[in-house]
């Protein structure tokens, strides 16, 4: 089993790109499941999702996670959030940032034995750039292929199409661009 | 000034729901909540920063980390008509004996309502990137708009 | 006519999203509701069908919950197919009228989206408000995760219209665990999700002007026993249509569903009962157990109401040691799934030992972990041959630990 938590912010679209992640992946044969822990909070507040991904069909429904990949789609909440808690050996971090890679990890003290597994990318700047608001989730999940190798980018840019259909041709567009952007510029 | 009135070192460090961490026999009865440390006589009269606030008080929690862009203070433009404390949804501008003193920047969202709402020419508040230091913004503050003919 | 949706062959749905395109394909004639979290956004997508023309029916907005239950009551009375939402602080003000909707046999389907219930104030997932409507006189299936949301309230409103039946039906799912997380649905074309439900069948509807009938009767001692013992029986009698109702649904979907559904079953020495999603999660725990040479199985009942104590009782007749887990602050008593259980398991002849523990209130984290936990004891306890714990136990509560009951067998 595949387990990814989403460290966002309420109205950042962690929900909507971990469905959208699961709705990619449950096409391609594989069961998935996407959730969310938040509650009453505010747009603005600090929630998690979380995706699992499997060959059969997922009956665990228990919110405790052993993530192998944590995506981080607010620049404060590398700071200000347990983005290590319950992680394992091989955890792959993919965090949105300005800074590079090594001043981030030089502000961050628990990924400092880990850098080998930390990658950055700007999902907020190149969602601005190409969205044209900052909406850091799809940029994320581009980011996310290249690291994890889960699909390759074309394959993965032709099932965001389905599942972003609802939205008019510009903004899938867009959607694109931020995704093929954060693919080829993450690190 | 009065010292503590605006944001500090000391406050805001908590985010909400940071409450400790205590088993179901020492919770409070019937989920009481109580804002202050000790009693409190004429709270009225105490100004907020003097308060023994909780830690279950909003007090002393913080949504500053929610914010992109901050609203900044110019004291020089200010004719303290008092429209952004009346507007402001978090309570985040502080006046005392009507005279603006400036942002609580722990309790300031950004939504930008008392840039929005006040009246001066330039704007006593403007909103600027969260990142941008106090001295550069007001440094960089516009000119008096004149009137189109 | 409504439009035609067509559905993918694997669709990624919650639990709400999959119960909002149940009731679309159901063709509901009235749909009258105050939506509530967690289950707002059944209410909150069936608005959106009705306003993009995809249902017939009429959407009813009414100021409170007490109210929506009544005006489905009345549309229900007139003759029409209904259904509606809620969940917890709604349920709750629902109360007084979902006695009225059993009482007056009208068919209804009212799909709950389980949470806690105040005070404190709390949105996420217990079973508080489902034990609530326990004695209301519906039928209540529950549902594990979003494919059975979605499964269950088709198989509801078959069940509820069946002239054999004709009772109002609850189907459950957990809050946020089950109705906010997006799983692979299977779903039906809506044709042929129409077809299995069929059409509404009216009995003795006030709309038929021909032969003038009255709702909502005054009985004293006089008759009310009568009324209440014949409400009683069909209660325990829809027990049949369930289960016809279930295989025509395995018929059509390959997909089965039990009143009581039991899981590695067949040799465990140890087992736990549970309801919603947590069925699920045990089960992985009782598979993992199972590699530790621990004979772990799970039951779980499908229907609350009406309880299948017989089936209950089969299912556990060899087991040495159960743990009953009620996901409902019990106060003041045991929880009641240890009740139904126990009574259900007191007559037979080698009756195995059986606790209590209360779990997940307000929607904390259930894990593998605790459920493993759980199995152990009760392997423990059949070790011993008897009980090595209190009766009640609570688990996963910060805090010293807190449990109930010493009485020991021996």
């Amino acid at each position: 089993m595949i387990e990814i938590r989403w460290h966002s912010r309420a109205g950042q679209g962690a929900v909507t790109g971990a469905k959208g992640l699961g709705d990619v992946v449950a096409r391609t044969g594989k069961e998935v499941q996407a959730f969310a822990i938040y509650g009453s909070a505010k747009r603005g507040a600090a929630m998690r999702a979380y995706n699992r991904i499997d060959d059969k069909p997922i009956i665990t429904h228990e919110k405790f996670m052993r993530p192998d990949y944590v995506l981080v789609i607010d620049p404060a909440l590398a700071f200000t959030d347990k983005i290590t808690e319950n992680d394992k050996e091989t955890t792959k971090y993919i965090i949105t940032t300005h800074l590079s890679k090594d001043e981030l990890i030089a502000q961050i003290p628990e990924l400092q034995d880990k850098k080998d597994r930390v990658f950055v990318v700007d999902a907020i700047q190149i969602s601005l750039d190409t969205i044209g608001r900052s909406m850091p989730n799809t940029p994320t999940l581009g980011a996310l292929m290249k690291v994890s190798g889960m699909y390759d980018l074309d394959f993965f840019l032709d099932s965001m199409k389905r599942v972003l259909a609802k939205f008019p041709q510009k903004i899938i567009d867009a959607n694109m661009e931020a995704m093929t952007r954060a693919y080829n510029e993450v690190n | 000034m009065s010292k503590g009135v605006l944001a500090t070192e000391k406050r805001g460090m908590r985010e909400l729901g940071a409450e400790k961490a205590v088993g179901w026999d020492v919770v409070t009865q019937g989920t009481l909540l109580y804002p202050f440390e000790s009693e409190l006589k004429d709270v009225a009269h105490i100004r907020p920063e003097e308060r023994p606030y909780s830690d279950f008080n909003s007090y002393t929690a913080t949504v500053a980390s929610w914010r992109v862009v901050k609203p900044v203070y110019n004291r020089d433009v200010c004719i303290d008509c008092q429209n952004c404390w009346v507007w402001c949804p978090d309570t985040s501008i502080i006046s005392r004996d009507k005279q603006m003193l400036g942002i609580d920047y722990d309790h300031c969202k950004g939504c930008g309502v008392c840039a929005e709402v006040c009246p001066t020419n330039p704007k006593s508040l403007i909103m600027f990137a969260e990142a941008e230091e106090i001295e550069d913004a007001l440094a960089k503050w516009p000119e008096k708009k004149k009137k189109a003919k | 006519m409504a439009e035609k949706v067509e559905l993918n062959e694997i669709e990624v749905w919650d639990g709400n999203y999959a119960v909002s395109q149940a009731l679309r394909q159901a063709q509901i004639d009235v749909v009258a509701a105050y939506p509530i979290t967690p289950s707002t956004p059944i209410v909150e997508n069936y608005g959106s069908y009705v306003a993009n023309g995809l249902v017939d029916g009429e959407f009813v907005m009414v100021e409170s919950e007490h109210a929506a239950m009544s005006a489905c009551v009345g549309a229900a009375a007139a003759g029409g197919r209904v259904a509606t939402a809620t969940s917890s602080q709604g349920f709750m003000l629902m109360i007084e009228v979902l006695y009225q909707a059993s009482g007056m046999r009208v068919p209804l389907v009212l799909t709950v989206v389980n949470r806690a219930v105040a005070s404190p104030l709390n949105v996420q997932g217990d079973h508080g408000d489902m034990y609530a409507g326990r004695d209301s006189g519906w039928v209540q299936i529950d549902a594990f995760n979003a494919q059975e949301a979605y499964d269950l309230t088709l198989c509801a409103f078959k069940i509820g219209e069946d002239m054999r039946v004709r009772l109002p039906v609850m189907v459950h799912q957990d809050g946020f665990l089950t109705s906010h997380t997006a799983q692979n649905v299977r779903p039906l074309q809506d044709e042929e999700a129409y077809k299995f439900v069929g059409d509404y069948k009216p009995y003795e509807e006030m709309l038929d002007f021909t032969k003038a009938v009255t709702y909502g009767a005054q009985t004293e001692e006089n008759w009310h026993f009568e009324h209440k013992a014949k409400q009683h029986k069909a209660l325990f009698d829809s027990a049949k249509v369930i289960d016809e109702v279930f295989a025509e649904f395995k018929k059509l979907t390959g997909r089965e569903y039990k009143r009581v559904e039991s899981y590695m079953m067949e040799d465990a020495e140890v087992a736990i009962v549970a309801l919603g999603s947590s069925v699920e999660t045990v089960r992985y725990a009782a598979e993992q157990l199972r590699e530790e040479g621990i004979k772990a199985g799970v039951v779980a009942p499908r229907c609350f109401r009406p309880f299948p104590f017989d089936e209950i009782k089969e299912a556990l007749a060899n087991v040495k040691s159960v743990a009953v887990l009620d996901r409902s602050a019990p106060m003041g008593a045991m929880g009641a799934l240890f009740n139904e259980v126990s009574s259900a398991l007191y007559t037979l002849e080698n009756r195995p030992f059986v606790t209590n523990y209360i779990y997940g209130l307000g929607g904390r984290d259930f894990s593998i972990e605790q459920a493993k936990t759980i199995l152990k004891e009760q392997k423990a306890n059949a070790d011993a041959d008897d009980i090595t714990t209190n009766i009640q136990q609570f688990i996963g509560v910060r805090g010293p630990k807190l449990g109930f009951f010493e009485t020991k067998r021996s």
